[in-house]
């Protein structure tokens, strides 16, 4: 008997993660598919960035989970601390993004280089896989609805362990849909594509930026 | 080879001339019963999602939507559950109801608002939970998509946020 | 057209050829300004006319001068100008306001704009769901529905691929023609690779989109909010988006057309343009360059609004996907060297066989869709005076 209801219980957390696969892609997508897509290392390099970068949205669900589950409390929905930490979160994406995104400090020498920069925000070539953890991290931390309704169903469980085990099981389910992103790392034949990509991921930086001020602003404002 | 290319560039060429001839006849008919054929539908965060049952009242009826679960990255919007009153006309000069959301002979909330003659009148809700699910609402004008009260062709529209999502 | 040095003059049709080459396009156009014809008042039997006329007109000269732009632009600046002054007019009789009332958003009244496209794909494709507060099917209350416009674009994309930019965009007129209003320019030097911007633009907003289930573009982006409609501001959120519309229409729409007399808007933020790249190889018509006969003097790089050719692709003897199709580099080429050409036929098979059934297909487009705003506008216009 329980064999069979372990079964079942991977077996619940495993399709609850398959079935949520594409939420949790189009939710970490705006962050991961350009990041994927700006560096110049072809698909064995992306995958192992790939797993690097799941690796560190595990961390951030594990985080929140381990944090809530201490609290005694499933994640608080309408919580304002959560609202600050989701804040918090978004302006660490924001900074990651950016990073990512310009070229280090230095390698401009004059102010004719300099504001050539701004167009070379889609510079090529500067790899810093370091940056995939903290992506990874960052992401994990913005509780998307697949991760919500995992964690209620996981707090149903009782016991840390069987919390983490649930979790780690759901992961799992929604990481098989994130295979597929390493194939667009393949358009880095086209040489623009990195210079897009970067692009994009300064305009993200942005919109990101704003997301966490403004949380972390009603947040503060609400908690009073 | 070369010559077969050619005729089908000129063949594609004519054919653009062709389509873009006969579209203003054929082509939207068929395309508009194609996409009808799709099944698609607007957002319902935009039409506050399907009906779910209607009330029946003196005069006029209370619609109940199916809730609209929540949807974006961050808890901006939703999820909610829509009402309508219809017809708006022939609502009274106070709205005050007891509502039953899910059907279980147990009321989940009560809803006041005014009705001015004026159309034009901004329209303000109150909104008391008698049951955890519900979030109250204080005066609440058009907020948010997830929580506003409207009018919409003949109808007065509440949406009231809920705590968790819902189906 | 930027920097554009003077042409040698070139031979004209004679008038009987080009009215008979103007006669299909002019019983087309008959046929689709019939319907303002038919409706009743003097207001709107002058507008139908004057439209009928106007762009019958422009497609006789177009045949007379052996020449594409200038006559393109004329219809694409007039369209440009008048679709804002017909939309404000529809919103300030209706509602008073330019703003749009949330209660339009919830009763599915809000006409479907072209540029929300490439955002509802893969929310429609995952939930089968349109993010965007219109209607499905054209209602008697909102004609611009998302079936209608859908189905414009399909056939805009399949007859014309990025021309839609020259012959469609009812916004794209209003850059083209603040960029005509200086005599020369003066900012020569832009980096090429802010060319690259749309394309990062369309990455942003369609995977933000899929993210959150909103039109990101509209929500954040659009310039064009400032000459249409836009949430009321009553927030710090809406009186942000309010000043990057204003500064994004004021800075790519106005100033810097004038200063560059490029269409900067489009050849520089516009997402749709990018999208619309994407299916320009999809079209049986395109520019080349004959390298028998180009003096590599660069003119027709000059010429381009949207910086659609560079050293390397007038090397290969091609533009670049950004190519919208507007005849400018065709038309100031002193040599013949830049043709109108269909694809699969030899690159310098008979170059105005290939320009007349784009035009054709182009031109019937642009009655069709432009043509009738011309004509709705103009319809508004009239009805003030008599």
């Amino acid at each position: 008997m329980l064999f069979y209801s372990n079964v079942s219980f991977a077996a619940e957390a495993v399709l609850l993660g398959l079935a949520s696969g594409p939420a949790c892609l189009a939710s970490c997508g705006p962050v991961l598919l350009p990041w994927l897509a700006a560096e110049a290392d072809g698909v064995r390099g992306a995958t192992s960035r790939l797993a690097v970068f799941l690796g560190g949205r595990l961390g951030g669900y594990l985080l929140f989970a381990v944090g809530a589950w201490a609290l005694g409390v499933a994640v608080p929905v309408d919580s304002h601390a959560r609202t600050l930490v989701f804040g918090l979160a978004n302006l660490g994406l924001a900074a990651m993004l950016g990073l990512s995104a310009w070229p280090p400090r230095g390698s401009c020498r004059n102010n004719a280089q300099r504001a050539n920069a701004l167009v070379q925000v889609g510079e090529p070539g500067r790899t810093r896989p370091k940056l995939a953890l903290a992506l990874g991290f960052f992401t994990g931390l913005n509780l998307c609805p697949p991760f919500v309704a995992a964690s209620v169903r996981a707090v149903e469980t009782r016991s840390l362990a069987g919390a983490l085990t649930f979790f780690l099981l759901f992961f799992g389910g929604t990481t098989v849909w994130f295979v597929p992103a390493v194939a667009v790392s393949a358009a880095r034949r086209i040489a623009e594509v990195a210079t897009v990509a970067r692009m994009t991921m300064a305009l993200l930086a942005a919109y990101y930026a704003y997301l966490g001020a403004m949380s972390v602003s009603w947040g503060i404002l609400h908690a009073q | 080879m070369k010559r077969l290319t050619a005729i089908l560039g000129l063949t594609a060429a004519g054919l653009t001339v062709l389509v873009t001839g006969l579209a203003p006849f054929l082509w939207f008919n068929v395309f508009t019963g194609a996409v009808s054929a799709a099944g698609l539908r607007i957002d319902p965060v935009y039409t506050g999602g399907e009906p779910a049952r209607v009330i029946a009242r003196q005069g006029y009826q209370i619609i109940i939507y199916h809730p609209v679960p929540q949807r974006a990255l961050l808890p901006r919007i939703g999820p909610f559950v829509q009402l309508a009153w219809k017809p708006a006309a022939a609502l009274p000069a106070r709205v005050t109801e007891e509502i039953d959301l899910d059907n279980d002979n147990k009321p989940d909330l009560v809803a006041s608002f005014d009705v001015p003659r004026d159309t034009k009148t901004d329209l303000r809700v109150d909104v008391q939970p008698l049951t955890p699910r519900v979030l109250a609402m204080s005066g609440v004008g058009q907020d948010s998509f997830s929580r506003l009260i409207a009018r919409v062709n003949d109808a007065i529209v509440v949406r009231v946020p809920l705590r968790n999502a819902g189906k | 057209m930027p920097n554009e040095p003077k042409s040698k003059p070139r031979a004209v049709r004679t008038v009987s050829r080009s009215a008979l080459l103007t006669l299909p396009m002019a019983l087309f156009g008959l046929l689709m300004f019939s319907r303002t014809l038919a409706l009743p008042g003097a207001a709107a039997k002058m507008a139908g006319l004057a439209a009928w006329l106007f762009m019958a007109g422009l497609f006789f000269f177009m045949m007379r001068t052996f020449e594409t732009y200038r006559w393109r632009r004329i219809f694409f600046v007039t369209l440009g100008f008048l679709f804002p002054v017909g939309f404000i007019w529809d919103l300030i009789s209706l509602r008073s306001s330019m703003s749009i009332p949330i209660e339009k958003m919830l009763s599915g009244d809000t006409p479907f704009c072209f540029l929300v496209i490439p955002m509802t794909i893969i929310p429609a494709a995952l939930t089968k769901t349109i993010i965007f507060p219109g209607s499905i099917l054209p209602t008697a209350s909102n004609p611009h529905a998302i079936a209608t416009m859908v189905a414009l674009w399909v056939l805009a994309t399949l007859v014309l691929g990025k021309a839609w930019c020259s012959f469609g965009c009812f916004f794209g007129g209003l850059e083209e023609g603040f960029s005509a209003l200086a005599k020369k320019a003066r900012i020569n030097k832009i980096n090429p690779r802010w060319r690259l911007v749309p394309w990062a633009v369309l990455a942003a907003i369609v995977l933000l989109s899929a993210a959150t289930f909103e039109p990101t573009y509209c929500r954040w982006l659009c310039p064009f909010k400032t000459v249409t409609e836009y949430p009321e501001v009553r927030s710090v959120e809406t009186a942000i988006q309010a000043g990057i519309f204003l500064s994004l229409f004021s800075g790519l729409v106005v100033v810097l057309p004038v200063l560059t007399k490029r269409r900067t808007q489009c050849a520089f933020f516009c997402p749709f343009g990018a999208f619309q790249s994407l299916f320009n190889k999809i079209t049986a018509f395109d520019i080349r360059i004959d390298r028998d006969k180009c003096a590599d003097c660069v003119s027709c790089q000059n010429s381009c609004p949207t910086l659609a050719l560079d050293k390397d692709s007038i090397g290969r003897g091609k533009t670049l996907l950004a190519c919208m199709k507007c005849g400018a580099c065709v038309d100031v080429c002193h040599k013949g060297a830049a043709v109108w050409h269909v694809k699969g036929t030899a690159p310098n098979a008979s170059p105005e066989r290939a320009r007349l059934l784009y035009l054709y297909g182009a031109w019937a487009f642009a009655t069709m869709f432009g043509g009738d705003i011309i004509a709705s506008s103009l319809q508004k216009l009239f009805g003030l005076v008599v």
